[in-house]
């Protein structure tokens, strides 16, 4: 990255396209809230057109298929392009205004729009757009098979879409503050999203909930993006990313610079969903599932981890050199916190989706911690004149990009596989019980009869029927645990042992270290309890005993993301790792074969010997103590003549096996109050409501004293007056023509008398 | 500034100049003639024979479709419109229109076609919206075809908007006061009829007359003050009297004169106290016809406003007579106060719309006031022309704006009065239940009547807003922000104009969201929970009122400039 030189010649033909990325899904979110409304009810916009389904989805497609040929162009070398070089910037003007500079000069202001292509940028860009277009064809087998969504799925469709062209924007954009503004799109999205079931008192307070929270992240995001402005007088990345103008500013505020990125990172902090602002993610959950993987897995908890990742070129910055630390330290100490903390609480959580959902907050964490210790080493190492340093710094970064493509491609399959596994146990359960006894079939509320589709505790067993799920679940989980050679497991190594290599060189960093370590014994467990407990064992009951296979719509992106997570082995062959931090690094520039070898080296025979050491424990506590302990626990044979798909019966056999020989009582754990405490996510809502409570409540009280009685008051006292004297002047309008000549008259006789004043 | 061509009438070059007006002309015609073709049949004198000559008789079907005439009309109004927008994009020539004499009489210029702009395309709509609305049984009966007024009733209203536009094109161009008299009452005695053209209801021949009363008497007045002019000077053109007026302008005659004609002009601004007949009429008329009073009348006022106190009672050239600025602001100021006051408690939304045009009316004084201010006033100097230009852009870009969104709440209001009558704010209720789109619509042009951004009603209220300070700061900008400190003292009085528009602005917001409380919020009146009328005619009508609304006000550039070069064209000197 230090020497290379930027050749500005960029001849691109799709730059000019991708706006529509962004553009095509933002049209379709009024076309289809539109449709949707005229033909409400309609059984051709019902059936044919899925209520705005099938109106998303090519567009979706067309946004990924703009995307593709945009990355494609980009890899294919309409490059040479440095990390977070200016020269892709578009720019189309937006808003231009004189801004007062202080004294008395104005200065000219063009705020405008462009797009800004650069290795994370493309990462993130197939992420989102792919996962987008998988999510909305998992809507169509899930949202339009429920009567509950009938004539309101245009709606779910719209705002969907809405969110999407929220992400990919967010995304593409060339600055911070259309970054910024897109970000509040995705708020508004996730919101309206969330509280889908709006009726529904906790879906309604759960949107709210996300809401306001995020907004606290984001409230701290604007302050800091002021502060960035402040120092560089812009917010586009090709003026604050300039090597001269982070000289110019850390020369006289390299600490205020610090405090403006910190502030933007806790914005990160709210929108990934990262302790102390992790709350509203667990009950987010409360929005159809579809939308819990899009917020949690493709796109919104991701905007953070972008956030993030942007910032990456201030701690590179060679000016500002050792200033940066302690904000790389707080980034992977928060990362290494949640990912432990998140961790415990799913370890007690019976509900399908929440498991997930902490999972999530856990994995996210992990990507901080890796962010962090790269963003830590970039600050500190000498990495722009060391070869070493620099291979060390873009490794660091790469792993945690890595992982955040590895866990958005996974854990929206376990979101999807998991509606899928809740949808059919929803069917069963309706099929039985409420087939006879309700005529018309329909409900309007899923949690009426105290019947949770959601709870594990109503699953069991379900390999045998649902086989396509199961194993995506499998594969998903395996990614997310780190099993070797599957998925997660190539990025989740490289971040742990970059937090122990960083804990080398500053001891503080030994907290993060721990924390991600301890962390991936304990992902092994909760991954393997739930799977276990979903798919291995006998029915719990009679509902899942009846559970049936499930929908084209939904099978198809489970099985394209099983295919692409599996395939996480040759992006790790093709040396996605150091391409996606640095360009100088050709993306498959060894070969398949040498890459893949190379990787499997690094990983398995490092010759560094702690670092073997440390690879070996990793492994062995994520891939045995943590699955092992799980399946002594909730292992378990499927029931008598249930059959299910050969790569599944060893796990279930071994599980089952384990479980008869080291099966333990873990009740005095169960009962402890640490369970209690874990259960109660740690008594952190409970916290924040006293808070809430005590401080801004009985503030908000003595406000709405104030404003109805002082300002109310006033107003009134004006608006009554105002109201009296409009009478008097209306009365003059007295209806009678020869009334009006004689104010004409008046008039003219005030005109003269004015006029003659003057003259 | 292309030359200026003198081209006498029927001569090269009229036809292209006078296009717009020979379209309204034609259309005219077409009006007259087409609706009474038919089966009449002539018989030759002494014998049996009938020939076919086509005029009277059984009229054909398709000519006696009653929304014959309102086609004919619209497609007239729309192709006026769509010529002046032509010109505008062929790049604008300055013709002036003389007699073999040598008397000027019609100048057209960027600044006239803006106000042919806005005539043609307030009528334009208001025709188009005004299809399916004359209805044998006047104001509230819900609407059906066979209820319609005949062709021949029709083709009169129609006929009437026509002359109407012609009246008000021919004072936008008129060179000589004589002329501009007799465009002026052709326009007014066209608006008198379509007033009172429910002749049927109480309301409507009331309404109609009082209006016709009093507009007559301020008529009569303004003609009293132009023969005065014409006593005094010895001409009605502006090019003599603006010289008659530099020398002698300060003498009884002129100043008589020139008070007379700002009390006509004053009765078609509406301005207090020559507006007391505006509200009846308002309420009294069908609401498109209201909307084309409150939008294309009031700009004819002003733009009779500005020749008058612009050209004939220059600035420049009237050194040391302030004489009508004090005028002008005091009646901008009580103006703009009446209006806001009188609407708030008003329960008619037509009057009260009525009120707010009032208010408007006194926004748009104050910009006349302050382009008046310049020049002789002492503590006022520096760059006048540029100050002077600004506030005239924003005046003109008001006006045009207007159109769209309070013809618009007009036409909103049309559609509740063929539903069964709008005259009560409760009629509004529930409409956000009834037609979304429309309530919405309402809204958008309730809170651009109010100047909320980002509708073109804020746009254009800033602007005359920054130009009134821009002209009170006059040269002293500079040095206030080389740090200069100026006490609110030193500012020309205009600027208290300016202060008092921001109040009213505050004022108005409580009556314009009202609205928006009442149909959002409130339930339907009892009765009236069922769909409103079928209509796509005002419908596209509002919806181009909706849609300029919202354009003009995230990117008006294109506009601005259309004003702005309007207004450097008013003056030769500008």
């Amino acid at each position: 990255m230090a020497g290379a030189e930027a050749t500005n010649t960029i001849d691109s033909q799709w730059l000019d396209f991708a706006p529509l990325i962004i553009l095509l899904p933002m049209m379709t979110f009024a076309v289809i809230l539109f449709l949707g409304r005229v033909f409400n009810g309609n059984p051709f916009w019902k059936n044919k057109m899925k209520e705005g389904g099938l109106i998303a989805l090519p567009v979706m497609g067309a946004s990924l298929v703009i995307s593709l040929l945009l990355i494609s162009e980009f890899l294919g070398g309409f490059n040479p392009l440095k990390v977070f070089d200016p020269a892709t910037v578009e720019k189309i003007a937006w808003v231009n205004s004189g801004v007062w500079d202080g004294g008395s000069s104005v200065k000219s202001v063009t705020f405008g729009f462009g797009i800004y292509v650069d290795h994370v940028t493309v990462m993130l860009l197939f992420v989102a757009a792919f996962l987008c277009l998988l999510i909305n064809t998992f809507s169509i087998g899930y949202m339009n098979t429920d009567p509950i969504n009938d004539n309101r799925n245009h709606r779910f469709y719209a705002e969907f879409v809405l969110f999407c062209s929220g992400m990919l924007g967010m995304v593409l954009a060339d600055s911070f503050l259309w970054l910024f503004i897109f970000w509040e799109i995705m708020g508004l999205c996730s919101y309206l999203l969330i509280g889908f079931y709006y009726e529904r008192p906790s879906a309604a307070s759960a949107a709210k909930k996300a809401f306001l929270t995020t907004r606290i992240g984001d409230v701290f995001l604007m302050i800091g993006l002021v502060m960035l402005w402040d120092l560089f007088g812009s917010l586009d990345y090709a003026v604050v990313f300039d090597e001269a103008n982070i000289e110019a500013v850390a020369a006289s505020s390299a600490g205020t610079l610090q405090w403006a990125l910190g502030l933007m990172f806790i914005g990160a902090v709210g929108k990934s969903a990262q302790f102390p602002l992790h709350v509203w993610l667990p009950d987010a959950m409360e929005g159809p599932t579809p939308v819990s993987a899009l917020i949690h897995a493709a796109t919104m908890v991701n905007a953070g981890l972008y956030l993030v990742a942007r910032m990456f070129p201030f701690f590179g910055a060679e000016a500002l050199h050792g200033d940066l630390d302690d904000l790389a330290f707080i980034i992977a100490a928060i990362g290494g916190i949640t990912a432990v903390m998140a961790a415990a609480i799913a370890f007690v959580q019976m509900d399908l989706k929440k498991v997930l959902a902490y999972s999530t907050m856990s994995q996210l964490a992990y990507i901080f911690t890796g962010l962090g210790c790269a963003m830590y080493l970039a600050n500190t190492l000498d990495w722009h004149h060391d070869d070493d340093a620099h291979y060390i710094v873009v490794v660091a970064f790469g792993a945690a990009l890595f992982h955040l493509f590895n866990h958005a491609m996974a854990k929206g399959m376990l979101f999807m596989a998991s509606g899928s596994v809740i949808h059919e146990v929803h069917h069963a359960h309706h099929h039985l019980h409420h087939h006879d006894d309700h005529g018309d079939g329909h409900h309007d509320d899923h949690h009426d009869d105290h019947f949770d589709a959601q709870s594990m505790e109503n699953m069991g067993g379900l390999a045998s029927k649902m086989p396509i799920t199961a194993t995506a679940m499998l594969v998903g989980s395996a990614s997310i645990m780190g099993l070797p050679l599957i998925g997660g497991f190539w990025s989740k190594e490289g971040i742990i042992a970059n937090a122990w290599r960083v804990a080398q060189e500053d001891p503080r960093f030994f907290l993060p270290a721990i924390c991600v370590l301890l962390g991936a014994a304990m992902t092994g467990f909760y991954m393997s309890r739930m799977w276990l407990k979903t798919f291995a064992g006998k029915p719990n009951n009679e509902v899942a005993a009846h559970v049936g296979p499930t929908n084209t719509w939904i099978k198809t992106p489970l099985f394209i993301l099983t295919f692409v997570t599996l395939s996480s082995v040759i992006f790790a062959g093709l040396g996605f790792t150091h391409w996606a931090s640095d360009n100088s690094y050709e993306l498959g520039e060894k070969g398949l074969l040498k890459g893949l070898l190379y990787e499997l080296e690094h990983a398995f025979a490092n010759s560094d010997a702690f670092f073997f050491v440390l690879t070996y424990i990793a492994i062995f506590l994520g891939a045995v103590i943590g699955p092992g302990l799980a399946m002594a626990l909730y292992g378990g044979k499927l029931a008598e003549g249930e059959e299910t798909k050969p790569w599944m019966r060893p796990v279930i056999q071994l599980s089952a096996y384990i479980h008869k020989r080291f099966n333990f009582d873990n009740s005095a754990f169960a009962e402890s109050t640490l369970a209690t405490a874990l259960e109660n996510r740690l008594y952190i809502d409970e916290y924040y409501d006293k808070a809430m409570i005590h401080i801004v409540a009985a503030f908000s009280t003595k406000a709405a004293e104030a404003d109805s009685e002082v300002i109310d008051g006033t107003i009134k006292a004006i608006e009554s007056g105002s109201q009296s004297l409009s009478s008097v002047v209306r009365s003059m309008t007295t209806g009678s023509a020869r009334d009006y000549i004689l104010m004409v008259a008046v008039g003219t006789l005030s005109i003269f008398m004015l006029i003659w004043g003057v003259a | 500034m292309s030359n200026l061509s003198r081209v006498e009438p029927f001569s090269d070059g009229f036809v292209s100049a006078m296009c717009p007006e020979l379209i309204l002309f034609a259309g005219m015609l077409a009006l007259i003639l087409i609706p009474n073709l038919g089966k009449g049949t002539f018989r030759i004198p002494g014998t049996q024979i009938r020939l076919p000559w086509l005029l009277g008789g059984q009229r054909f079907k398709i000519t006696s479709d009653p929304r014959l005439p309102s086609w004919l009309a619209t497609i007239t109004l729309t192709a006026a419109f769509l010529n002046v927008l032509y010109i505008f994009s062929q790049g604008l020539d300055r013709t002036l229109i003389v007699t073999d004499s040598g008397k000027e009489l019609l100048l057209i210029n960027g600044f006239s076609r803006v106000f042919e702009l806005i005539f043609f395309g307030a009528l334009a709509l208001a025709s188009l919206a005004s299809m399916n609305r004359l209805q044998v049984h006047g104001i509230g009966s819900k609407v059906s075809e066979s209820e319609l007024y005949n062709n021949r009733r029709q083709a009169d209203f129609y006929i009437l908007m026509v002359t109407c536009a012609l009246g008000m094109s021919v004072v936008a161009l008129a060179q000589d006061l004589f002329v501009l008299f007799i465009g002026l009452e052709l326009a007014s005695f066209s608006t008198y009829v379509l007033v009172a053209f429910l002749k049927e209801s109480k309301v409507g021949a009331e309404s109609g007359m009082k209006y016709f009363i009093v507009g007559s008497v301020a008529s009569g007045v303004g003609l009293y003050g132009l023969s005065m002019l014409y006593l005094w000077a010895g001409s009605l053109q502006f090019s003599v009297l603006s010289v008659a007026f530099a020398e002698s302008g300060t003498t009884a005659l002129p100043l008589i004169g020139i008070g007379f004609v700002l009390v006509g002009f004053g009765f078609k601004v509406s301005a207090v106290p020559f507006h007391f007949a505006a509200p009846d009429a308002y309420a009294g008329a069908t609401s498109p016809v209201a909307g084309v009073l409150a939008t294309a009348s009031k700009a004819m006022g002003m733009l009779g406003l500005v020749r008058m106190l612009l050209i004939v009672a220059a600035p420049e050239s009237s050194d040391g007579s302030a004489i009508w600025l004090v005028c002008l602001g005091a009646i901008a100021a009580i103006t703009m106060t009446w209006g806001n006051l009188a609407a708030l408690g008003s329960d008619n939304p037509k009057r009260m719309l009525a009120y707010s045009s009032v208010a408007h009316a006194g926004y748009m004084l104050a910009a006349l006031t302050a382009v008046g201010a310049w020049n002789w006033d002492s503590t006022v100097s520096g760059d006048a022309s540029a100050a002077a230009v600004a506030v005239m852009t924003a005046l003109l870009l008001h006006l045009v704006v207007l159109v769209a969104f309070k013809l618009g709440a007009f036409l909103v209001l049309s559609i509740l009065e063929s539903d069964g009558g709008a005259s009560r704010l409760s009629s509004l209720g529930g409409l956000a239940k009834r037609e979304p789109l429309l309530a919405v619509a309402m809204f958008i042009f309730m809170i651009s009547l109010a100047g909320v951004p980002p509708m073109a009603g804020f746009l254009s209220k800033l602007l005359v807003i920054m130009g009134i300070v821009r002209v009170a700061v006059g040269d002293m900008g500079a040095e206030i922000a080389d740090g200069g400190m100026y006490a609110i003292g030193d500012l020309h009085w205009v600027w208290w104009l300016a202060l008092l528009m921001v109040l009213n602005s505050a004022i108005s917001m409580f009556y314009y969201l009202r609205v928006g409380v009442v149909m959002f919020f409130e339930e339907p009146e009892e009765g009236r929970e069922g769909p409103l009328p079928a209509g796509w005619q005002v419908r596209t009508a509002i919806l181009a009122c909706v849609l300029v609304t919202l354009l003009v006000g995230v990117a008006g550039d294109s506009l601005i400039r259309l004003c702005e070069m309007a207004a450097q064209s008013l003056n030769y000197e500008w």
